[in-house]
């Protein structure tokens, strides 16, 4: 935790921490305790008055029929999500593995999309699928599909899950592939030995181990779901067609920004702000576990 | 291993090209479609393969702009995502470095409560606190300015960690020796620790770099001056035209403009993106 | 060149953990001082208070007379050398040799004179541009001693420079490090753990056990008439043989375990009935014929070294364990006796409850 010799120094060691804290307590601190503070009260559009409400804001969130179904376009997209890209990235990872030629050159090709911003994967999905001129939508449609996000909400919801998972696939390939090259050689050849043939070895041996990876890349991929893509669903449906892709974090936005409503959007934040808590405490706690192995 | 199978051999080659071709799609018609004018994106099946309109699209693109979003020419945007998303590195990369030396050589009152706070930071995204934020912006008169678009994001736990942990890897019998020398605290944390963090501070900028060009929600809120927009967050505008709009062609430039800077990164950089990715997660 | 004078030092961490304490010893100038025993017994603790790594809590510490308690470790005019060498990583040799000079302040002309002197006397001169990693161990090390040379000190601190060593590099770094010291004449303060270094270093020894000085003396001193159990124990390859049991009557025999009885040719220096040790080293267990006392070994197991013989067994007709150290080449069956004797001269006597020394 701590050096055994330190410098001894009165002032120092607070002038080093000052700018972080400064920055914390400023930008951090201070909006969380407004985004309490604020969501027991009710406001008036032109911030002139207000009044205190106490539970009322959540109350009214629970009684929404659009916040809580709000929850659940938020929970179909993140399980979605984190699932496709989690398993496409597996599948790719495994191969990569077994390559021992052009590897480098495969991995090259793989990874740059982590550094392609949500937004930008979403303009281009929404591109490739615009209904009169994208051409995956031209492709659906000679297979019979009848591709119209603008109207459909499921397909609309289709359309910034694909985008969403496109776009973390890289991340997920690179742990998975780390996950995979610190499995000891001498295990699974001691499995070959035992007359495990490949597929065999994948399922009790390799993905076993992979256990920790998984559990870490799954919690990342839902907090990414979660709050990463506003981006890309603000650029594209914009929440649309009714509500169907609004997610938690873009109806925060949206309540408060265009709907003008303060106490509910503090509200709404608050309970955000518990979720993230509660997954990063889970995930701590995985990490601690991690470290006892 | 020796095992030779051919089938499996085929069927890897097979996932990972695929899964190459999947990868690399949207991009492909990105950057076929910004080669092309209004008239080819108008018919369905667009084209597959590059047009002849590259340099005039590109060229219209990054010194005039789009006139139907603001006119903004897509130069000034990319300068504005650069000036963003190099302070925001420099920024991070600077406040953890000392925030992390403090916390691990010294010994003072509130040590460990200066550390939870800035662990709980963590906790708390900017996109579930915008509201709030976006007041206290308001308050301090930040708005429109590229302070206010850096100077929040820089606070980092993430690269405070990072350096903690790797400060702690270092052999306590280096800040003996240095003692010994007479390297008082800022002599060591100049001529040792900072050499010392050389890859470290390397692959966290590559990282950092791609989080701070990626930048959307916050530049969104704090200008609403179209000379600050930067290129990811002013895309969005460009799309909201395009619904009506024949501008595809510019909208795809526009894109490809503005993953080029961090894709490069990344790929120029592999090999310390790549530690930087795994280590910063850990 | 400089005297130390370490005056009833002590150290206490939080929470009440004494690691050193009561330490009184008066360092001659020039002289080699090796601190020896086993892990966690102070022993770097004294070192790194020396150094001013660590706050002294009790007592007081001179160089040259002067007060250093409270002295920043770059303003005690000491060098160290630590176990893991602690070389600046991304520094070059000639960098790392330099730092500690350019912190001082002195003139350029007078650091390079001094860095091609320490790097002709260490053989170091072709490796002056590389980085450390670029070195084997034993050269970091020399690197290391560069480092506390170029400096010039009133006192020289290794902590256990050694230890990371194979075993041929480390015999040929001590006789080295011995004519190192011979060369500078300067005061050298070394801490090991491994009883060889510390008798073939040595001027003197301080051996420590749990925080406290256990004996202060020469080599000899402590081979010869080592003050307690512990540093008898210690002191000596193959270890030396205790037995213990109780003075008789006539105080010419000791009763073991109440049943066996070894019969001495002189009265033992200890009163009747008292509880003792008896201690005799491998090497000094011989031909049985004429000797004072004479014990009966049987063999359980032999070690042939080349030059000497090392058998093990135990006391016939007890548990007792015992080994001896025979020159030459001897065949000794595991299950056969071999009578062997010790003259009273070789016995070292302690006390069973407090480990001091009885004659």
């Amino acid at each position: 935790m701590q050096k055994r010799v330190v410098f001894r120094s009165r002032l120092l060691p607070y002038l080093l921490v000052l700018p972080q804290i400064a920055i914390t307590v400023i930008f951090f601190f201070w909006p969380s305790y407004q985004a309490i503070e604020s969501s027991f009260f009710i406001e008036d559009a032109f911030g002139f008055s207000r009044e205190w409400v106490g539970l009322q804001n959540y109350f009214e969130l629970f009684d929404d029929p659009g916040y809580l179904k709000s929850f659940r376009t938020t929970l179909i997209f993140g399980v979605s999500v984190a699932f496709l890209a989690m398993s496409i990235a597996l599948g790719l990872a495994v191969a990569a593995n077994r390559v021992v030629k052009a590897a480098t050159g495969y991995r090259t090709l793989l990874i740059w999309p982590y550094a392609v911003a949500p937004a930008l994967a979403g303009v281009m999905w929404y591109f490739m699928m615009n209904p009169s001129l994208g051409i995956v939508a031209y492709w659906l449609r000679s297979l019979g599909v009848d591709w119209n996000h603008y109207l459909n909400g499921d397909q609309a919801l289709l359309l910034v899950i694909v985008a969403a998972a496109w776009k973390q696939i890289s991340y997920n390939f690179l742990f998975f592939l780390a996950g995979l090259q610190s499995i000891p050689k001498s295990m699974l050849e001691a499995a070959a030995i035992d007359r495990a043939g490949p597929v065999r070895r994948f399922w009790t041996i390799v993905f076993p181990l992979l256990t920790p990876t998984t559990f870490f890349l799954l919690v990342v991929n839902l907090v990414y779901a979660f709050f990463d893509t506003f981006s890309l669903i603000h650029a594209t449906t914009e929440g649309g067609p009714v509500d169907a892709t609004s997610v938690l974090v873009f109806r925060v936005y949206n309540t408060g920004f265009i709907g003008q409503d303060y106490g509910s959007s503090a509200a709404q934040s608050v309970i955000l702000m518990a979720l993230v808590i509660g997954m990063t405490f889970v995930q701590f706690r995985y990490v601690e576990r991690k470290v006892q192995y | 291993m020796v095992e030779n199978r051919p089938f499996l051999t085929f069927l890897t080659h097979a996932v990972l090209i695929i899964g190459v071709i999947f990868l690399c799609f949207p991009v492909w018609m990105a950057l076929v479609a910004s080669t092309h004018g209004p008239e080819a994106l108008s018919r369905s099946p667009i084209p597959l393969w590059f047009g002849d309109r590259a340099w005039e699209n590109y060229s219209q693109l990054l010194a005039g702009g789009l006139p139907e979003a603001g006119g903004v020419p897509i130069g000034r945007m990319m300068f504005n995502s650069a000036i963003m998303a190099l302070v925001i590195t420099f920024g991070k990369i600077a406040i953890s470095l000392i925030s992390a030396y403090a916390i691990v050589y010294f010994r003072f009152p509130f040590r460990m409560g200066f550390f939870w706070m800035i662990f709980i930071t963590l906790m708390l995204p900017v996109e579930v606190r915008i509201l709030p934020t976006f007041d206290v912006v308001t308050k301090l008169g930040m708005l429109n300015s590229y302070v206010g678009l850096t100077i929040p994001l820089i606070a980092s736990a993430t690269a405070t960690f990072l350096f903690r942990q790797f400060f702690l890897t270092i052999p306590d019998e280096l800040v003996e020796a240095a003692r010994i020398d007479r390297a008082g605290p800022l002599r060591f944390f100049w001529d040792i620790l900072l050499p010392m963090s050389r890859t470290n501070i390397a692959a966290l900028f590559i990282i950092l770099f791609i989080f701070g060009w990626n930048q959307y929600l916050w530049p969104l809120l704090v200008t609403t001056d179209e000379s600050l927009y930067t290129v990811v967050m002013g895309i969005q505008r460009m799309v909201n035209a395009g619904e009506a709009l024949p501008v595809w062609h510019y909208i795809m430039g526009t894109a490809v403009l503005a993953l080029i800077p961090p894709v490069l990164v990344v790929v120029a950089m592999q090999k310390l993106f790549v530690k930087g990715l795994v280590e910063s997660e850990k | 060149m400089a005297t130390l004078s370490i005056k009833s030092l002590g150290k206490t961490y939080p929470g009440n953990v004494t690691a050193v304490q009561d330490v009184d010893v008066e360092i001659a100038d020039g002289e080699f001082i090796v601190l020896v025993g086993p892990s966690g017994c102070g022993k770097s603790t004294i070192l790194r208070m020396i150094a001013g790594l660590e706050a002294i809590t009790t007592g007081d510490l001179h160089i040259d007379g002067e007060r250093v308690n409270d002295r920043e470790p770059g303003d005690r005019n000491i060098a160290m050398v630590f176990q893991n060498y602690a070389l600046y990583p991304h520094m070059s040799v000639r960098k790392n040799m330099e730092y500690g000079l350019k912190n001082e302040g002195l003139p350029k002309p007078e650091i390079a004179k001094r860095i091609e002197e320490a790097s002709r006397t260490l053989r170091l001169e072709e490796y002056l541009d590389r980085k450390p990693r670029q070195l084997s161990g034993g050269q970091r090390q020399r690197v290391a001693m560069g480092r506390a040379i170029v400096r010039d000190p009133k006192v020289f601190l290794f902590d256990e420079p050694l230890s990371n060593l194979d075993a041929k590099l480390r015999t040929q770094l001590r006789a080295e490090l011995k004519a190192l010291h011979h060369r500078l004449g300067a005061t050298f303060i070394y801490v090991t753990h491994d009883q060889v270094e510390a008798m073939s270093l040595a001027d003197r020894i301080i051996i420590m056990n749990a925080g406290r000085v256990e004996q202060i003396g020469t080599p000899m001193d402590l081979y010869l008439r080592p003050a307690t159990r512990f540093v008898a124990d210690f002191i000596g390859s193959p270890a030396m043989n205790f037995i213990e049991g109780t003075v008789g009557e006539d105080r010419r025999s000791l009763a073991i375990n109440g049943t066996q009885v070894l019969n001495m040719g002189q009265e033992l220096p200890a009163r009747a009935g008292a509880q003792v040790a008896m201690g005799m080293r491998p090497e000094h267990l011989g031909d049985a014929g004429g000797a004072d006392i004479q014990v009966s070994l049987q063999v359980s197991f032999v070690e042939q070294l080349g030059a000497d013989t090392v058998v093990h067994g135990n006391l016939s007709g007890g548990a007792q364990p015992l080994a001896v150290r025979l020159h030459g080449v001897h065949a000794s069956e595991p299950g056969s006796e071999i009578a062997l004797g010790c003259g009273m001269g070789h016995v070292h006597l302690f006390d069973t409850a407090t480990g001091a020394r009885l004659n």
